[in-house]
């Protein structure tokens, strides 16, 4: 026997929630995503100076990271060819530096200030230098190498930073 | 050649020459070293510019101004009477207002030449009669024909050579300049990929290290002391260069080993001590530039007693516009010869241990150009297509060499200015070394194996 329901009306009655149910549903189902890393390189912080200071440019930026003011054009000149005689050029940088430090106008914080508040001094010595802040692993190792040297100066910690190779890129 | 009597007489250094390794003094061991015939090498860039006529052929003014008077103004050098007339060469006789009218002692009691070998005909062979050109020959054994000022030698240097292949530490091996124009500063090393830098000899310019400049940057530079202040500043130094390390960028340093660099720090100090006490060890005549680097040279060879050292002189170059001054400053670089030789027979270690080499780096030319000094004589260029520039002569004296030979002549020039580089080497026993490089002049010969 045939029965006939698709005429009757309760029954398209109940089947049009059912099938807005199934769409209400299927509008809910879960959307996956995947989430890639893309590679990154990684460089150190100073990776970006890959460039040699000209021995004029070396000269006029130490001259006013030690005396906060810029290096007069006859001091200029001669400070190039007293570098330029001597062929080594770490041992030439290494005598004008301590010349420098010789010098009563050269600008260097004191002792206390440093042992006061190594960090503050790490980072603005960084930044007087190597125009950037250090990185973590730098600043301890800096704070605790003051901290472990009674005697290490201000003037000590500037000479290392004025004649590193760092120092003498851009 | 008493080199060829040295080995020929022992038969312990013929079988080394041959078949046995000779072991260097830096404990290199190779089958190509032979024993070294000297300890100590100096090699003077007689440098300036000089004409074979007022030099080795003695013709003073004859040639060169048409005036008839010889005679020989370098007799620490070369055997010959002086002039007799004419005298512009010496120092200035003040009293009679003649210039250059009191020609300066001789220092040396016997001539070079009498006490070593003369090569009187030289010839610069190849490229251009630039003072950089010569220069360049003469510390690398090769030529350039295209380089510029200002642009180091491509290929390597005779300090390069003996550091790498000899095992020499960067202060064995000396450039004492005279000056740091042009391409001086540039001749300590080369620009060749596989030397280079990192072998390179030390340089220095005396008279601008302890003149004005040196005065005003390096004198009385601060004394860090060794064991607590300097190694302090050398371990956070290393750290701060391990953190840059990375890059392969460096200050261009000469890789001298602390303790060498320490010790250039103290010849500095020293030097300028020296310096304002009115020290050093200078010529008797020191009144240019030439014989004030010469003894800034002893006091380089007194510190150091280098293995090597190449000092050059410019001042003979003057002749480009002052004749009377050419010849005055070709006596004092004699002068400076002399002084320089007796100089190194006073240094305990390096008297009778030490070779000299004397060449300047090209000629001049043969005519004239129109410019005349107070004495109305003619001024000469060194004009690249002028064959009397390429005219140059060689002495060399020292341990087991010849005294009064020449070799060659006018008619019969031996001897090349790319030569003395392989003739170093021969001195110290590493001629095969070197050349097997590969990279001297393919005409370059040691002067030993001209004879």
């Amino acid at each position: 026997m045939n029965m006939q329901t698709s005429g009757s009306p309760i029954l398209r009655m109940l089947s049009i929630p059912a099938i807005l149910c199934v769409m209400m549903l299927s509008s809910c189902a879960e959307e996956y995503y995947v989430y890639g890393v893309d590679d990154v390189e990684i460089t150190p912080v100073n990776s970006t100076k890959d460039k040699p200071k000209t021995h004029a440019q070396y000269i006029s930026i130490l001259y006013a990271n030690m005396f906060q003011k810029a290096i007069g054009p006859n001091q200029m000149l001669q400070a190039l060819n007293a570098i330029e005689s001597i062929g080594d050029k770490q041992v030439a940088y290494d005598m004008l530096v301590s010349k420098y430090m010789n010098d009563p106008e050269v600008k260097i914080p004191t002792v206390e200030s440093m042992r006061a508040d190594p960090e503050t001094f790490v980072r603005e010595t960084y930044k007087r230098f190597l125009v950037r802040q250090p990185t973590e692993a730098e600043l301890q190792w800096m704070i605790n190498y003051i901290d472990s040297r009674p005697a290490v100066t201000p003037e000590l910690i500037f000479f290392s930073f004025a004649t590193s190779n760092e120092h003498a890129h851009y | 050649m008493k080199r060829r009597k040295f080995i020929a007489t022992s038969s312990l250094a013929t079988a080394g020459a041959i078949t046995m390794p000779y072991i260097l003094p830096s404990g290199l061991l190779s089958m190509t070293t032979t024993p070294p015939l000297s300890e100590y090498v100096v090699f003077v860039l007689f440098a300036g510019g000089v004409r074979q006529q007022e030099s080795v052929l003695q013709r003073y003014l004859a040639e060169g101004q048409n005036e008839n008077v010889e005679g020989n103004i370098m007799y620490n050098l070369l055997t010959g009477a002086p002039p007799n007339d004419k005298i512009a060469y010496g120092q200035d006789d003040t009293a009679n207002n003649i210039i250059g009218g009191i020609p300066i002692d001789p220092i040396l009691q016997t001539p070079l030449d009498q006490i070593g070998t003369l090569f009187p005909e030289m010839r610069v062979s190849k490229g251009g009669a630039g003072h950089f050109n010569g220069l360049s020959t003469g510390v690398s054994g090769n030529y350039y024909v295209t380089q510029g000022l200002r642009s180091r030698p491509a290929s390597p240097t005779i300090f390069e050579y003996l550091r790498k292949h000899a095992g020499f530490k960067a202060t064995d091996c000396w450039f004492v300049s005279v000056g740091i124009t042009g391409s001086r500063p540039l001749l300590n090393y080369s620009a060749h990929e596989a030397y280079g830098r990192m072998y390179g000899g030390n340089f220095i310019a005396p008279t601008t290290t302890f003149g004005e400049p040196g005065m005003a940057h390096f004198m009385n530079f601060k004394n860090y002391h060794p064991d607590t202040e300097w190694e302090m500043i050398l371990e956070m130094r290393e750290f701060l260069n391990q953190n840059f390390q990375q890059q392969g960028l460096e200050i261009a340093h000469l890789y001298n080993e602390v303790d060498e660099e320490i010790k250039i720090k103290e010849f500095v100090r020293n030097t300028f001590l020296k310096v304002n006490a009115g020290n050093v060890t200078l010529p008797p005549v020191n009144d240019n530039g030439d014989l004030k680097t010469i003894g800034y040279a002893v006091e380089v060879l007194n510190w150091f007693k280098p293995k090597l050292m190449v000092v050059d002189m410019t001042n003979i170059d003057v002749c480009h516009g002052d004749y009377t001054a050419y010849l005055k400053n070709l006596h004092r670089a004699d002068h400076g010869v002399g002084f320089l030789w007796r100089e190194i027979q006073r240094i305990p270690e390096m008297a009778g241990r030490t070779t000299m080499i004397v060449m300047p780096e090209h000629g001049r030319d043969l005519e004239h150009n129109p410019i005349q000094d107070d004495n109305d004589w003619y001024a000469y260029d060194h004009s690249g297509n002028n064959e009397n520039t390429r005219r140059i002569f060689s002495l060399m004296a020292g341990p087991g060499i010849d005294g009064n030979l020449r070799v060659g002549s006018v008619d019969n020039p031996v001897g090349d200015s790319a030569d003395i580089v392989p003739t170093i080497a021969d001195l110290f026993g590493v001629k095969q070394l070197i050349t097997s490089q590969g990279l001297l002049d393919p005409a370059a010969r040691s002067l030993f194996d001209r004879i």
